[in-house]
């Protein structure tokens, strides 16, 4: 009954939240321009991190650093201390350097390359100790903030695992920040395999394609049996290959996800596509590979999780509805170190990835409020009832 | 005469100098100075949002160093001013400060406005059409005012200089400068070139310099208050500091002959007044321009006025405002 008490006084608080956050609204948008202005592609985190690590210095956060990987990592001390709960948000963009990264700033909109995936995401976490400060809050915990490198396509959420796979004190929980969107609360991840085949075509023994080859690879793949119980699917991304109309292809690439909400499935599944390799590799003159790019693991927090709940229960009170789908592959380095995590996001956003992508600003203290609220409801321990 | 080289050595500054802000509003606050930042605009609503967003968060929220942010305008007819007023900016229609005086249009007159208007002992200037705004667009122009007392008036400039490059580069500014003012500089004031972009629109100045010039409501404001800060004050009073890059829009060649037209206008009257030449005619306020249509050519003339605005100090209202009634000019 206490516990109920005191949850519902939390949560009594949190309605209150996107007003108490007012006054911090133009920091937060500063934060989210100088932030998203510096390019940031996958592998090229190094500048944004650093701007991320002078502000934590700035908050006086303790232990800021930066980890083997570039994680830009930091400490808000609690006043007890005895919990750590980890605040992530990653700091790359599927946006190559040489793209303009100029952002506007207009009535109700902030647009710019990468602003929600996820600058944004980054903003929050590099202003979180100011407004949790602002608003008088100290938790008991230890937040360990960290703005993680390597998390996109090829990046594999490299950042993140590497952080959670060493990190010396036993995380609590873990929040995942994204810029897009408000009614995201994922806790599940598929397990899912990010792949590239490569085929090669020998000029001394084959006159084929490789573009034919690669289509003979296609309609393989589409003959496999998907699992339709453990919601398997597959996912044929990108094509590429050759260099000129007029000559048969030498080399050619194709991009694929295969996603499974069984493990065992998805191995069963990469089997038969390294069977249908070899198979390609059987025509003269024809090699065929595939590398892993990405791969998740299944697993996760059940609906009735107190995390889980207790997120839901934030969202209620600041009448944001959640999505239907509750999984997301950031969930995966999560699970595979076993911490209990959830990956909400922060406002509205529209054209994403694309570079006129764009985010609405009133939604984003909403979106604030309910990471501080999560934080809030957790803080005592969410576990113990579970 | 020149000190060029040692002006170069001792009054250029890049803004990575500067980077320590909280060792700036110590500064600041123990030589009990006050900072105004002005922002002229006329219809600026894409860029205009980011800009205050900015400076109000990181130079007032985080950093105290600006006492006031204020956007005046020209006459936007797009969402200038509500954008600004929504971000925390104080917002103003320059026909609406000093009422008695008129308005009239240009930036000139708004940056005149803005003396009688702010309260700052430093007021800076900086543009509205800036794409890659940055706060140290502020702390670098005000940095060596604080730091400095006999520093009176600081340009921005987006190159490094050639006394300071690691490898020797051409280093200057736009096309106006390089074609025109400078080569106008190098004729009549040849200190004043050592000002690598004397027409950008980014500088801080002390109020009692700004209360003291005139001001030409056009394109001419940036090149008389070289001539008449230098002409009193030499080229001591001056410093320069580099901001990097500044991405803004792209001018026409048409338009930069207008801003040609004006600035020579304020060239010439100054080098009037000041007996350098004696004999120049009534100095026509009409740009000829020409338009090709086909086999046609078709005459535009624009007339161009630039009339100078007194210098504030002589101005009732100001000198009642700011307790000046007593002291003599």
């Amino acid at each position: 009954m206490a516990v109920m008490d005191e949850l519902e006084q939390i949560l009594y608080r949190v309605r209150r939240l996107p007003a108490e956050l007012e006054p911090f609204r133009e920091m937060l948008l500063a934060n989210l321009v100088m932030i998203g202005e510096i390019p940031a592609p996958t592998f090229g985190e190094k500048r944004r991190i650093a701007f991320l690590q002078q502000r934590f210095t700035e908050c006086g956060l303790q232990n800021c650093s930066t980890d083997e990987l570039g994680n830009g990592v930091a400490i808000l001390p609690g006043s007890e201390g005895e919990r750590a709960i980890l605040v992530t948000a990653h700091a790359d963009t599927p946006f190559p350097a040489g793209v303009d990264h100029t952002f506007m700033v207009s009535h109700g909109v902030v647009r710019g390359p990468g602003v929600a995936d996820d600058s944004l995401g980054l903003a929050v976490l590099a202003t979180l100790p100011t407004l949790l400060e602002g608003l008088g809050i100290t938790l008991a915990s230890d937040l360990i903030l960290m703005g993680a490198t390597r998390s996109l396509e090829q990046g594999n959420q490299e950042g993140l695992r590497f952080f959670l796979a060493n990190s010396k004190r036993p995380l609590y929980a873990g929040i995942s920040l994204e810029g897009a969107s408000l009614g995201r609360l994922h806790f599940r991840s598929v397990a899912s395999l990010g792949s590239v085949i490569s085929c090669h075509v020998d000029r001394r023994y084959s006159q084929l394609s490789a573009v034919d080859v690669i289509n003979q690879v296609v309609n393989r793949l589409h003959a496999l049996v998907l699992p339709s119980q453990s919601h398997t699917a597959l996912v044929l991304g990108s094509i590429s290959g050759g260099s000129s109309y007029k000559v048969p292809a030498r080399n050619a690439q194709l991009k694929f996800q295969l996603r499974s909400d069984s493990d065992q499935v998805l191995v069963d599944l990469v089997e038969q596509v390294d069977a249908i390799l070899d198979d390609m590799g059987q025509q003269s003159g024809v090699s065929a590979h595939m590398e892993v790019i990405a791969r998740t693991r299944s697993g996760g927090l059940d609906s009735n999780h107190p995390l889980v709940v207790r997120t839901r229960r934030v969202m209620s009170a600041l009448d944001i509805q959640p999505w239907d789908t509750i999984y997301s592959p950031v969930i995966s380095g999560y699970v595979e170190q076993e911490v209990p995590a959830v990956c909400i996001g922060l406002t509205n956003a529209d054209n994403v990835n694309y570079p006129d992508e764009s985010v609405e600003i009133d939604p984003i203290l909403t979106g604030v409020a309910q990471l501080i609220g999560i934080l809030l409801t957790i803080d005592g321990g969410c576990r113990a009832e579970h | 005469m020149l000190n060029i080289d040692n002006w170069l050595q001792s009054n250029t500054f890049h803004h990575g100098q500067f980077w320590d802000l909280l060792r700036l509003i110590r500064e600041k606050e123990r030589r009990g100075l006050t900072i105004s930042l002005c922002i002229p605009t006329l219809n600026e609503e894409k860029t205009i949002g980011k800009e205050v967003v900015l400076f109000k968060s990181e130079l007032m929220d985080r950093y105290a160093l600006l006492d006031e942010i204020a956007v005046i305008d020209s006459g936007s007819t797009d969402r200038t001013l509500e954008v600004a007023a929504s971000f925390g900016a104080d917002v103003y229609n320059s026909a609406d400060i000093l009422p008695s005086m008129g308005f009239k249009r240009g930036k000139g007159e708004n940056l005149w406005k803005a003396i009688y208007q702010l309260r700052g002992d430093i007021i800076v200037y900086v543009d509205a059409d800036i794409k890659n705004i940055h706060p140290r667009f502020v702390y670098g122009l005000v940095a060596p005012l604080i730091y400095r007392p006999e520093i009176r008036y600081v340009k921005a400039f987006y190159d490094r200089p050639l006394a300071l490059s690691d490898k020797i580069r051409p280093s200057g500014g736009g096309r106006v400068t390089e074609i025109l003012v400078r080569p106008l500089f190098s004729l009549f004031f040849p200190e004043l070139t050592a000002i690598i972009q004397p027409l950008s629109g980014e500088y801080a100045v002390r109020r009692e310099i700004l209360e003291r010039l005139s001001f030409p409501v056009g394109y001419g404001v940036e090149t008389s208050h070289l001539i008449d800060v230098y002409s009193d004050y030499g080229l001591e009073a001056f410093a320069q500091t580099d901001l990097d890059q500044r991405i803004h829009r792209h001018q026409e060649t048409q338009d930069l002959g207008k801003m040609a037209f004006g600035i020579m206008r304020a060239f010439f009257k100054r080098l009037k007044a000041r007996g350098i030449v004696s004999d120049l005619p009534e100095l026509t306020c009409n740009l000829r321009q020409f338009l090709a249509q086909e086999n046609r050519y078709q005459q535009v003339i624009h007339e161009i006025y630039e009339e100078e605005r007194p210098p504030m100090i002589e101005v009732p209202e100001y000198r009642r405002k700011f307790g000046l009634e007593d002291q003599g000019h």
